[in-house]
């Protein structure tokens, strides 16, 4: 009998009472402004910066406000001014060095300030290897809770992977000192659109 | 009575400005843990949820095992099984050996501990480097996690900066400040990022219904791992599976409030398959899991998620520490998991209890982590491990308690204990007047006072 059989029959041989999956039903917490809820999660807890975006704004002049002394930006999103393409490097370690990573977000959870990422570009590295990160987040996607994150969350078949980033990178392994920073993106700003 | 945890906390009691400060990191966690729960006036109903979630797929776990095979396989992952550590090892050796694999950039994994994985593949070659900063801290130093969550929070920021010094990272020589050190840690591991052959991760949950596994991070370090490399490799107990996103929803928001006290890591990352040009194996591991489902006992300690909540409120691992259990996780649950896996090694924990029960309180899966090891405890005179002091003990005390007659005598005689010197009362032989003082008998027994119609309702 190969292992995995071996497993299963120990697994159904040792079950003796089986129980029902619960009723999921109660009622969750739920604000009653989940936009001023996230923009509040993500600029306290979360340790991220916010910037609005209003539909006329030039979004690279917003880059550039946001992070005016980053020198390699690189993006795949469309109108963006980009020194770099994660869809086009040749190898994931040709984004090492990137300043600041542009990328678009999806659905977002006011409760954490979790933001979905789909993997929409070939290299994925951009997510974490940016020095700094700018996720760009439409205020129509913003939800209360995870309960109703994870009912619309999207994956891209050709990448199969997808990532919740709530603020940059930290760690507070050393003696609880919190710091931002630790493997992936030191800072991390929200470009919140209508 | 002395064990082996009893003795090692001994020692670790010995440096009370040590002993503080673990107390109080721990104590904070919990503190932090209690302001989140007490936001969501949905709590106890997410723990409930958790807990039946558990116990439903924990007594399904073959077919849903069998759905998440099916659906990870489509998605372009391969799925190993392995019965034990040392199938477990020879399938990573095997994998690695495939990809002629150098290094290998290793995000945080309990299992990989529990298989002692990183010393089998030093053994075979393989540059093994840890990535989560506590454990590479660790790793360095050559000691093991003190805890699931926050393996190396022993280690002082001195320390540290010594290690990193010695290891050439820290080219500021007596410079300690937390944020430099982790700046230097944050180079060091990128340069190992840039040039590893393979990324390996653990799995918090993995998800029958998509095939995914999910990993939560802080630091991006699991991330990282599987970014650049193009080799990925999953190692997850069979335990850790859950039927669906729903199910997610109600884990995500206990897992990091339990464990951190945080409303969220920082990455939750759902891996659906492989990066393209790459590969993604996944190694499903029951080392005695199947087992523990037909323990009537203690089947529930399989609801674990390891977030170390009951580690973090547990008042006697605050003041031993991580390192004063035999088993390589220590408190509450550790004591559970020892015993199942070797009670002759790990019955050593089974005193570092004081059955206050505050560990069932804040577990979010709801497991009984006190109940277990109380009925751990009645079991240890069949195992031949009871303390033959306690044992006669009981023994007096039974023959006491069945004849009142000698109960009556010796109560009335009890008080002579009061006058008697302290070296008789407090000998060594009996264990329980070490750290305790004797307790003042009454003149008259209560039995007296009512007889004698002393005793006012």
């Amino acid at each position: 009998m190969s292992t995995r059989d071996e497993i299963l029959d120990n697994l159904r041989k040792n079950v003796r009472e089986t129980y029902d999956m619960p009723d999921l039903g109660f009622k969750k917490r739920i604000f009653e402004d989940p936009v001023k809820a996230f923009i509040e999660t993500t600029t306290t807890t979360a340790g991220a910066k916010l910037m609005e975006i209003k539909p006329n704004d030039d979004i690279n002049e917003k880059i550039h406000e946001a992070y005016p002394d980053a020198k390699i930006i690189s993006s795949n999103v469309p109108g963006i001014k980009a020194d770099r393409n994660p869809d086009t490097v040749a190898e994931a370690q040709d984004l090492d060095g990137t300043d600041v990573g542009v990328i678009m977000g999806g659905v977002a959870c006011a409760e954490n300030g979790c933001i979905w990422i789909e993997q929409t570009m070939k290299e994925k590295a951009i997510c974490f290897i940016s020095e700094c990160l700018i996720v760009i987040v439409s205020k129509k996607n913003i939800v209360s809770n995870m309960h109703e994150a994870y009912e619309h969350i999207q994956f891209n078949e050709k990448y199969n992977f997808g990532t919740f980033i709530s603020g940059p990178s930290k760690t507070a392994d050393i003696e609880q000192s919190l710091v931002y920073g630790a493997q992936a993106a030191r800072g991390l700003t929200v470009f919140l659109t209508e | 009575m002395s064990t082996k945890h009893t003795i090692a906390a001994e020692k670790f009691l010995q440096n009370s400005e040590k002993v503080t400060r673990h107390d109080q990191t721990f104590w904070s966690v919990r503190v932090k843990r209690d302001a989140q729960s007490q936001e969501l006036p949905e709590w106890e109903e997410l723990r409930e949820a958790a807990s039946q979630i558990k116990k439903h797929t924990i007594t399904h776990l073959a077919e849903y095992l069998e759905k998440f095979e099916k659906n990870a396989t489509k998605n372009g992952a391969i799925v190993h099984w392995a019965k034990d550590a040392d199938e477990y090892n020879e399938i990573v050796m095997d994998i690695l050996h495939k990809h002629q694999v150098k290094k290998v950039v290793k995000s945080k994994s309990m299992l990989t501990e529990e298989c002692h994985l990183n010393d089998h593949l030093i053994k075979h070659g393989i540059d093994v480097v840890e990535t989560d900063l506590g454990e590479r801290i660790l790793q360095m130093m050559h000691l093991a996690p003190s805890h699931i969550v926050m393996p190396a929070i022993h280690i002082t920021r001195e320390q540290v900066g010594r290690c990193f010094e010695d290891y050439k990272i820290s080219p500021e020589v007596g410079n300690y400040d937390p944020t430099y050190l982790t700046r230097c840690a944050r180079y060091h591991l990128r340069d190992n990022f840039m040039t590893a052959d393979c990324g390996m991760t653990g799995g918090n949950f993995g998800i029958a219904e998509t095939g995914d596994i999910v990993v939560c991070t802080n630091e991006g370090n699991a991330d990282m791992s599987t970014s650049i490399p193009k080799l990925h490799i999953v190692s997850m107990g069979l335990e850790k599976l859950i039927p669906d996103y729903k199910a997610m929803g109600v884990f995500h928001r206990l897992l990091a409030r339990c464990g951190t006290g945080q409303s969220t890591t920082v990455y939750t990352s759902h891996f659906r398959g492989p990066r393209p040009g790459g590969e993604m194996h996944i190694i499903l591991v029951d080392n005695g899991r199947s087992k523990i489902l037909g323990n009537e006992e203690h089947w529930q300690t399989l609801k674990c998620m390891r977030c170390g909540a009951c580690m973090n409120t547990c008042p006697v691992y605050r003041r031993t520490g991580g390192y004063s259990y035999t088993y390589f996780i220590p408190g509450p649950i550790g004591i559970n998991l020892g015993m199942l896996k070797d009670p002759d090694e790990n019955y050593h924990n089974l005193p570092a209890c004081s059955l206050c029960c505050s560990c069932d309180n804040v577990c979010p899966a709801k497991v009984d982590l006190s109940s277990q090891i109380y009925r751990w405890r009645q079991g240890l005179d069949g195992m031949g491990h009871a303390d033959p002091m306690k044992k006669f003990m009981s023994k007096g005390m039974q023959v006491l308690f069945e004849s009142p007659g000698l109960y009556t005598t010796a109560l009335k005689f009890a008080p002579i204990a009061n006058h008697l010197p302290k070296f008789i009362t407090e000998i060594k032989l009996n264990g329980w007047a070490q750290g305790r003082e004797m307790p003042v008998f009454a003149k008259q027994s209560f039995h007296e006072l009512w007889k004698k119609g002393k005793v006012k309702a």
